[in-house]
């Protein structure tokens, strides 16, 4: 089996290609020489400390909130939200 | 300008005016405005609360600074109940089932929002063409862009539409359009306010950021917005910024990155204009550092390369399932590609293919981990920096605005003219555009978490420059 997926497949976009003006600011990066080219010292770090972790809760939507939610999506069948068919075969 | 936050605050407590009547005001120049700059009106919304304001008053209630303000809102943000469209014709029928953190801090404070402000699809823009409201028209000259993407909410405050806007910057969507339409925009620390409720573009450079006429504003709305938020982990607490605090400033020393200005790519006016600033601080007994710096086109190719990975990502949800106008087709599959191909801009779709090809398996080492390993290298180096100076002063831009639909025509061009904005995104630096300095304004950056100083600086060259 081809495990190679095109760009357009991965983007589920028809007929996507990569842009000229795109790969050329891709080239500046593939010709740069970072002094450390090691991710893993990022020190951007937004990560949450463990310590830190807010609580797991669940909280019910409001009458409101679930009014616009299926607003966005109108269509019904048998009570529930139609939305795509969920497995292919 | 002085606070016109205060002024109105004023007018209303003193009867000079009434609420509704301000508001009213307000929402009729929204409608007839011919910039693009409105996506939707939320005339009942705002009429209604102006009312309860109005009620107050008449009562003899206090009412608190932002009570009554009208303001604007960049169409990112939930506000439920409201279409929140990102400009795109994938959500131009979604409505918000929740309010953004940042925007139900206004509403608790009494502000009034008046609209949803035209902007880049999704952020994906600096000039705010790529929308299908129309391209937003400069505020000074309509035969200019406004910039992006927040150009919707640059000129609502420009013309005086709108109080203050709320904007969102990723890689300088607040501070652009601020100096392309001669107003303060401000984008501050990384994590300051919450990016809960604000449609991701690239969140670990997403902020959330006010644009005002004033400084005042800019400060007494960014104290009202921040804090942390349980819902925004990447939230961070920080402590409110006093009007005392800032009228003094304790800067002795100022860089300035000596490539940004020795570029082939900057126009002789906004060169000669930054330097003459620079010489007027020297003669108010600051020192002048210049700076070396990454290069221009290192930087912006660092910032997109990291954007766009992080777009594709966040976009992957927007198929017509989760989220979206669907388009049906004969199966799961042809229904996610046909819905995205069809409502997502060219610019959109240019993106998320960049952002996937990055991300694919024999690119992400040569192109997306390289392009962190730059990201921590620009980080240090404003690490640095900041050891031997106060303040990093820049312009926001290479150049004046271009003519509505030239940016469209040369994608590149419009990345390369970010090149002064994009660094201090990736250093999730406090970064605020003043009205001041060169044409499209100048940029004061200071390290992270010291957004005080950047105001502090501001409120110095006020009367500096």
């Amino acid at each position: 089996m081809n495990k190679t997926m095109t760009v357009d497949i991965l983007s589920s976009i028809k007929g996507a290609q990569p842009s000229e003006s795109v790969n050329k600011l891709f080239d500046v990066i593939k010709n740069a020489v970072p002094t450390n080219n090691n991710a893993a010292t990022n020190v951007n770090r937004n990560c949450v400390s463990v310590s830190d972790l807010r609580e797991d809760v669940v909280i019910a939507s409001s009458a409101m909130e679930k009014r616009f939610i299926i607003e966005n999506f109108p269509n019904k069948k048998n009570g529930f939200l139609v939305v795509a068919k969920v497995i292919e075969g | 300008m002085d606070s016109q936050i205060k002024k109105i605050h004023q007018q209303l407590v003193s009867k000079q005016i009434t609420c509704t009547a301000l508001v009213q005001e307000k929402l009729e120049v929204l409608k007839q405005n011919t910039h693009n700059s409105v996506n939707s009106l939320l005339d009942t919304l705002a009429l209604d609360l102006a009312a309860k304001v109005d009620a107050k008053i008449a009562n003899g209630e206090t009412i608190g600074l932002l009570e009554g303000i009208p303001f604007g809102i960049k169409d990112v943000y939930m506000l439920q109940g409201t279409y929140t469209t990102a400009s795109s014709d994938l959500l131009k029928n979604y409505k918000s089932s929740y309010t953004a953190t940042a925007i139900q801090k206004l509403l608790d404070a009494g502000a009034i929002p008046l609209v949803k402000e035209n902007c880049d699809s999704f952020g994906h823009g600096s000039s705010s063409e790529n929308t299908i409201f129309g391209a937003v028209k400069n505020a000074v000259n309509p035969e200019l862009v406004a910039g992006g993407s927040s150009g919707g909410s640059a000129v609502n405050v420009a013309k005086e539409y709108t109080v203050f806007s709320i904007g969102g910057d990723t890689g300088g969507s607040i501070r652009q359009p601020a100096g392309y339409n001669h107003i303060y925009g401000f984008k501050p620390t990384y994590g300051r306010i919450s990016r809960f409720g604000l449609m991701a573009y690239a969140s670990s450079t997403d902020c959330v950021g006010p644009l005002a006429k004033s400084l005042e504003d800019i400060r007494i709305v960014l104290n009202v917005m921040s804090g942390k938020d349980s819902k925004d982990q990447t939230s961070i607490a920080s402590t409110e910024i006093s009007e005392e605090a800032i009228a003094t400033s304790p800067v002795k020393k100022v860089g300035y990155f000596k490539n940004f200005i020795e570029s082939d790519a900057i126009d002789a006016q906004v060169k000669a204009d930054f330097l003459a600033s620079i010489e007027k601080l020297k003669a108010k007994g600051i020192a002048v550092k210049e700076l070396d710096f990454f290069k221009s086109d290192i930087l912006v190719s660092t910032y997109y390369t990291l954007a766009m990975a992080e777009t594709a990502s966040n976009l992957s949800r927007l198929d017509g399932t989760n989220y979206g106008n669907r388009i049906e087709a004969e199966n799961l599959i042809e229904t996610y590609a046909v819905t995205r191909s069809e409502n997502f801009s060219e610019e959109t779709k240019r993106r998320i293919v960049g952002g996937n090809q990055v991300l694919s398996q024999g690119f992400s080492d040569e192109i997306y981990l390289k392009g962190l390993a730059l990201r921590d290298q620009i980080s240090e180096n404003f690490s640095k920096d900041f050891a031997a100076v106060d303040i990093i002063l820049s312009p926001v831009t290479p150049s004046t605005p271009p003519k509505i639909g030239d940016s469209l025509k040369d994608p590149l061009a419009m990345y390369l003219s970010d090149a002064y904005t994009v660094g201090f995104s990736l250093g999730q630096l406090p970064t605020l555009t003043v009205p001041q300095g060169t044409s499209t304004g100048l940029q004061i950056t200071a390290a992270k978490n010291n957004d005080e100083l950047v105001l502090q600086f501001a409120n110095f060259l006020k009367d500096t420059l």
